[in-house]
């Protein structure tokens, strides 16, 4: 487990042993507000997908906000244990669950959570049935469907249909609706090639209306779809905007990371990692004491910011390398701080057991990452 | 953390929780004995470094197995703790530790055992000097030496002389000798790895030779690690070589055929949405896939076609079918930076649980 020293509140910020994961809060929140607000005039409200950041405390932040569901969505049955034990009681997990201990301890947070699972296939309904029967519980159920994201799910239309009769028909379970998660546009990380913006709204108004479809021919065929869960930090905005739709299980947008940040500029990057210079070996680099461990690279490498004419340019397990291109950066030396910020937010809060919450550049607490290593 | 899963002895692996790491315990000690086999009564011993394993149970394995010079290697302050609160009696942190913070940290633990640390300038032997002398406590100090990584290190030879001289010359500090890092050359022929790895290595011993013949006794010449331990292990002057890599394994060493692949993580099929494609439940968060995906264990015709931070998406080949609850075992490319996404090994012999071990140092980065 992380071994941090654990610095008093008021610390300030570029005091922090290092490498630190450090979210800055007011950024936070002005992110929260930003993406919350969008849905003040929809029909549809936010259901926060935890899995990235992995903290009670920054899921209760976003559930404090206006215009939620009053749940979360998790990926795993360890982390819904995790949350239900921090005190959120509605919890969609938006995968499937297929092992019959783990739907035993799906069933069992049943009792005294409102729990939602997704499914793709009808052995995998009737095993949650039985279970949820024998122990007396319901759960709630939405059938995934894949629209392009080549994972899991079934396709829109018939097939989707026939399951939602499935699990209607199912002791135990409570057919809820349907969920899909868009796939985000392709992207290189080496250049900023990203379709534009107005191309991306209208794939996702696309895909997004495939789900609507299949919400339309599920009630023709008298089964009431009471949810329709998509979407994402990418395409909020567009999902808010189409009737039906009653929730999106966006995630990254409170902390964001650095490809999130490059589709969506309105918000900005709160969580970040502080590392130190620990060697200046040459006149033209400096060596960081974060490498791939404290930052999580397997989408990406982190990116360096806020040192004009320095570049972090390569990581291995323990340090990275920047390269100082010119003069102000040259002056560099053992014991300065410089930020990174992850590519991967997900993946690099994975690496950590603690996020240093900071507000105007003084330390507030260290955050339990509770959910961190909960794959189970 | 505390509440995470932990299987009893004895559970069959087709009953474990998944996605877990698990631990071959044959291919474990297999790759301990290699090791041990060839450094038993040789002048050079290895010095394991648990960076990789994060796990004090484990060093101790290592050193008991033999061949070690009864210590370990830790890359961050906070892992050494963890290893001398674990009982280790010598660690040595080949990083430079700059932050006050730190170096306060490493004073105490060396009243707890002997703690050496590499350095690669001046003022860092001050900076080490002065907490080490104010806490009454001896510091090894180690010159780390540049040889191709691009890394830390000092560059030249007359740099590497003029350093040891002055921690010679300081209070709280005592000159252990040099070390040097080598980036891991793809060289799947042994000759080739014997001809790189007397290249490399050379300049460690002229390094050695120069301080010696500046009046300074060098006493550790540390060096090497898992794709060169049987070529620095031979290199007259060499004291110590520094190998990680070894135990658990991966497959960007593959060619390392004198080693086993021991350190695996089960997955479980969630999905069979469409034939010849398969979804299960380790992702990115649970493999490092940085050096590459990895390889799907006994399963002809199951390839991985690729992950995303919670989920590994397989591929079919035509005819072959999974169903949702069929586990798969996926070696990874990557051993360290797999490791330290886990908190716990699962130790399987003979298809059953035979130990749970905490990786007590993961996420030790400070």
């Amino acid at each position: 487990m992380e071994r941090p020293v654990f610095q008093p509140t008021g610390t300030p910020v570029m005091d922090l042993d290092t490498p630190a994961l450090v979210v800055d809060l007011d950024v936070m929140d002005r992110n929260i507000e930003t993406l919350h607000g969008r849905f003040d005039q929809s029909s549809a409200k936010v259901r926060p997908h935890v899995t990235g950041h992995q903290t009670p405390k920054i899921a209760h932040r976003q559930l404090q906000a206006a215009n939620t569901v009053g749940g979360i969505s998790v990926t795993s049955v360890g982390e819904a244990e995790v949350f239900s034990d921090a005190g959120i009681t509605d919890i969609l997990v938006s995968s499937q669950i297929v092992t019959r201990s783990k739907i035993r301890r799906l069933c069992t947070l049943a009792g005294s959570n409102r729990i939602g699972v997704a499914v793709d296939n009808p052995q995998n309904v009737s095993d949650l049935s039985q279970a949820a029967e024998a122990q007396g519980v319901t759960l709630g159920v939405l059938v995934e469907l894949d629209v392009g994201l080549g994972r899991c799910g079934v396709a829109p239309g018939d097939e989707a249909l026939e399951l939602a009769r499935a699990v209607a028909n199912s002791p135990g379970l409570r057919f809820d609706g349907i969920m899909a998660i868009a796939p985000l546009p392709s992207f290189s990380s080496e250049a900023s090639d990203f379709p534009e913006r107005q191309e991306r709204d209208a794939t996702s108004w696309q895909v997004l209306q495939h789900v609507l479809e299949t919400r339309e021919l599920i009630e023709k065929n008298s089964l009431p779809v009471s949810v329709v869960s998509v979407g994402g930090t990418h395409n909020y905005d567009v999902a808010a905007g189409m009737a039906g739709i009653t929730e999106v299980q966006a995630g990254s947008y409170p902390l964001m990371d650095h490809l999130y940040c490059r589709m969506r500029p309105e918000f900005s990057p709160a969580a970040k990692v502080l590392a130190a210079v620990i060697s200046r070996p040459t006149g033209e680099s400096a060596v960081l004491d974060a490498g791939h461990k404290a930052t999580g690279p397997d989408r990406g490498l982190a990116v360096l910011e806020g040192v004009a004419g320095a570049q972090a340019v390569r990581f291995s397990a323990e340090h990275g390398v920047l390269d100082l291109q010119s003069g102000p950066a040259q002056n560099m030396k053992s014991g300065d701080k410089a930020w990174l910020v992850p590519f991967n937010l997900g993946l690099c809060f994975n690496q950590y057991d603690y996020v240093r919450a900071v507000r105007g550049d003084k330390l507030e607490g260290f955050w339990p990452i509770a959910g961190r290593g909960r794959f189970d | 953390m505390e509440q995470q899963y932990r299987p009893m002895p004895g559970t069959p692996v087709e009953e474990l929780e998944t996605p877990c790491l698990i631990l071959d315990m044959d291919a474990l000690d297999h790759n301990m004995d290699v090791m041990a086999d060839y450094y038993e009564g040789r002048d050079s011993k290895l010095r394991p470094h648990s960076k990789n394993h994060k796990t004090p149970a484990l060093a101790h394995r290592q050193i008991r197995r033999g061949g070690t010079v009864g210590g370990v290697c830790s890359a961050k302050v906070s892992e050494a703790e963890v290893m001398v609160h674990g009982g280790i009696p010598s660690v040595f942190i080949t990083s430079e530790v700059a932050a006050p913070l730190k170096i306060d940290r490493l004073c105490s633990l060396a009243r707890q055992a002997e703690m050496l640390v590499a350095c690669d300038n001046a003022e860092n032997a001050r900076d080490l000097s002065k907490a080490a002398a104010a806490q009454g406590v001896d510091l090894g100090v180690v010159i780390e030496l540049e040889t191709g990584l691009r890394r830390c290190g000092v560059q030249e030879m007359e740099q590497g002389v003029t350093l040891a001289k002055a921690i010679d010359a300081l209070p709280g500090l005592t000159f252990k000798g040099i070390m040097s890092h080598q980036t891991i050359p793809d060289m799947p022929e042994r000759e080739d790895r014997v001809t790189e790895g007397y290249r490399v290595i050379q300049n460690v011993i002229d390094m050695k030779d120069a301080i010696v013949a500046a009046g300074i006794p060098v006493e550790i010449v540390s060096t090497g690690e898992t794709w060169s331990y049987d070529v620095a292990g031979e290199i007259p002057g060499v004291t110590e070589v520094q190998g990680g890599s070894y135990l658990v394994m991966e497959t960007g060493y593959g060619y390392m055929t004198d080693f086993h692949y021991s350190g695996k993580v089960l997955t479980t099929v969630i999905s069979a949405p469409r034939p010849g494609v398969a979804i299960a439940d380790a992702g990115q968060k649970a493999v490092s896939t940085l050096r590459g995906l990895p390889e799907v264990e006994g399963l002809p015709g199951v390839t991985v076609d690729s992950m995303d931070p919670d989920h590994v998406i397989l591929h079919l080949d035509s005819g072959i079918q999974l169903t949702p609850g069929d586990q798969i075992t996926l070696i990874p490319s990557q051993q360290d930076a797999t490791v330290s996404r886990w908190d716990r090994f699962i130790g399987v012999r003979d298809g059953k649980v035979e130990t749970v071990w905490d990786i007590q140092a993961r996420g030790c980065h400070n």
